[in-house]
């Protein structure tokens, strides 16, 4: 049952992760599929995603927050 | 003698005061005329002051500071400047000019009818100005990469940013209810025409024209923006340092401006759409290493990017011009110059492009990896850090890599 859970997420994930393709006034969507252990940084990294999650000996920061306006499928609404 | 003396004290104390009594700039020795934008004035002093000191081919810099995208319209369009300009004199004129301190050593004056550019600056990626790319008979080249920060007064306890919490607090105001956040009129920012606005709205998916402070940038070139908008990056600075709610307020400024302002403000560290941890330009909040800059894991930076004017054949038309563009942008130069240009690039928060590992096309664009046509990383280091490559600064020879600046580079 939570590998069933887990793949359903990562088929959303997947599903919804546009990796820079908004156009100006679109709202982009939020990533907020968390990183599995085994998944926290990249050693040879390649994509873009793979760049910005790469082991790094500098400071990293935990910030985990969700914004009170966030929609409940975790995407950003569009700006007022 | 007294007659003298007091005819003289007067005029000279109008010189002083009246900038519009000053010397023609064409006296100059070799002027190169160029209108920057000011987080590239802590740059010009220093690289100016080199290049007026630089024998084999002595140049002044003569600028003016506007908007990114302002300076790109005033070159493509042959705007003329008649007035005051400011410059960066030798030490034959001012043996005690400092160039790294603007308080103490404020610019020279000289004063200019009609004058074209040679130089206009962007201090962010020319295609995310609305004024397209360079028309036939110039040419830009791409310069030091630029990190822009989220600065916050030294009295705020925060250390770190969401790109979703970021998107909420510029785009949604107060409404966004993002907290400590949660109060617009704290959210201080710069007009569009400014490189960090823009590169901060390309980064947040924010159109430059939706952040919610945007209106109180309609005096935006008049000197009459009200706050939380404001026309200089000081503006910025100075709002962050007053404010009367410190864990309220943040601001949006080039990291070049917050590392002379470290004593007074902290930085936020940025965690990218997509990205796992924040995290600061540097590879901690103190270092100055721009380790996160330079591999990808800080995100919001743009190259700068440097026009002049070209022939049909792409060739300079004014050489000096050419030979500055080429310092600054790391190239081989004619004369060699009697400095290094590295260290006075690093010595200002920008990074070199034979230093960055990662590149993108367009601001906000994607990462993707980099490998410059030779590396001055191991310089750049020993710059801001400690270098952890083989020294060969006294001729010994690199076991690999090749020798230069003193150290073994990889390439």
């Amino acid at each position: 049952m939570k590998t069933l859970l887990w793949s359903l997420l990562v088929v959303l994930g997947t599903a919804c992760g546009s990796d820079n393709n908004e156009t100006p006034d679109a709202a982009p969507p939020a990533d907020t599929q968390p990183p599995t252990p085994d998944a926290s940084c990249f050693e040879n990294p390649t994509t873009h995603k793979e760049i910005i999650n790469a082991c790094t000996t500098a400071q990293k920061i935990e910030r985990n927050v969700t914004p009170p306006l966030l929609n409940p499928d975790g995407t950003l609404p569009q700006l007022p | 003698m007294r007659r003298l003396a007091i005819p003289l004290i007067i005029s000279l104390a109008l010189t002083s005061v009246r900038p519009a009594d000053a010397a023609p700039c064409a006296d100059l020795t070799n002027p190169v005329f160029l209108q920057v934008g000011d987080t590239q004035v802590n740059l010009l002093r220093r690289l100016g002051r080199a290049l007026a000191n630089n024998t084999p081919n002595p140049i002044t810099f003569v600028f003016v500071t506007n908007g990114s995208c302002d300076n790109i319209n005033a070159i493509y369009t042959d705007l003329k400047i008649n007035g005051n300009m400011q410059y960066i004199p030798s030490s034959a004129e001012d043996p005690a000019w400092d160039p790294t301190s603007a308080t103490a050593s404020p610019t020279k004056q000289c004063q200019v009818t009609n004058q074209s550019l040679d130089v206009a600056n962007s201090a962010l990626f020319i295609s995310s100005c609305p004024h397209g790319q360079p028309p036939a008979g110039q040419q830009s080249s791409v310069g030091p990469v630029q990190a822009y920060v989220l600065a916050v007064p030294e009295a705020s306890t925060q250390t770190a940013i969401t790109f979703e919490e970021a998107y909420f607090m510029f785009g949604f105001g107060t409404a966004g209810m993002i907290t400590p956040w949660d109060d617009q009129a704290q959210h201080f920012i710069r007009p569009q025409t400014k490189s960090t606005l823009l590169t901060w709205a390309l980064n947040l998916s924010i159109p430059s024209n939706r952040f919610t402070n945007m209106p109180a940038c309609t005096g935006s070139g008049t000197g009459t923006t009200t706050a939380p908008c404001f026309e200089g990056s000081g503006g910025v600075v100075t709002a962050l340092k007053n404010t009367p709610t410190p864990e309220k307020a943040v601001g949006l400024l080039g990291i070049e401006v917050y590392d002379n302002e470290r004593a007074a403000l902290n930085i936020l560290a940025y965690k990218a759409k997509g990205q796992y941890f924040a995290y600061y330009p540097d590879s901690t909040a103190t270092a100055r290493d721009k380790k996160n800059v330079r591999d990808g894991h800080y995100t919001v930076w743009s190259p700068t990017e440097w026009i002049q004017k070209v022939d049909v054949n792409d060739a300079p038309l004014n050489a000096n011009a050419d030979y500055a563009i080429r310092l600054i942008t790391s190239k081989s130069v004619s004369p060699a110059a009697n400095f290094d240009p590295i260290p006075l690039i690093v010595g200002v928060g920008l990074i070199p492009d034979c230093a960055m590992q990662v590149s993108r096309a367009f601001d906000g664009g994607n990462l993707a990896r980099h490998t410059p046509p030779t590396s001055c990383t191991c310089e750049f280091e020993a710059l801001t850090d400690v270098s952890s490559c083989q020294s060969c600064a006294n001729g010994e020879p690199c076991t690999s890599g090749v020798c230069r600046a003193g150290f073994c580079e990889a390439f």
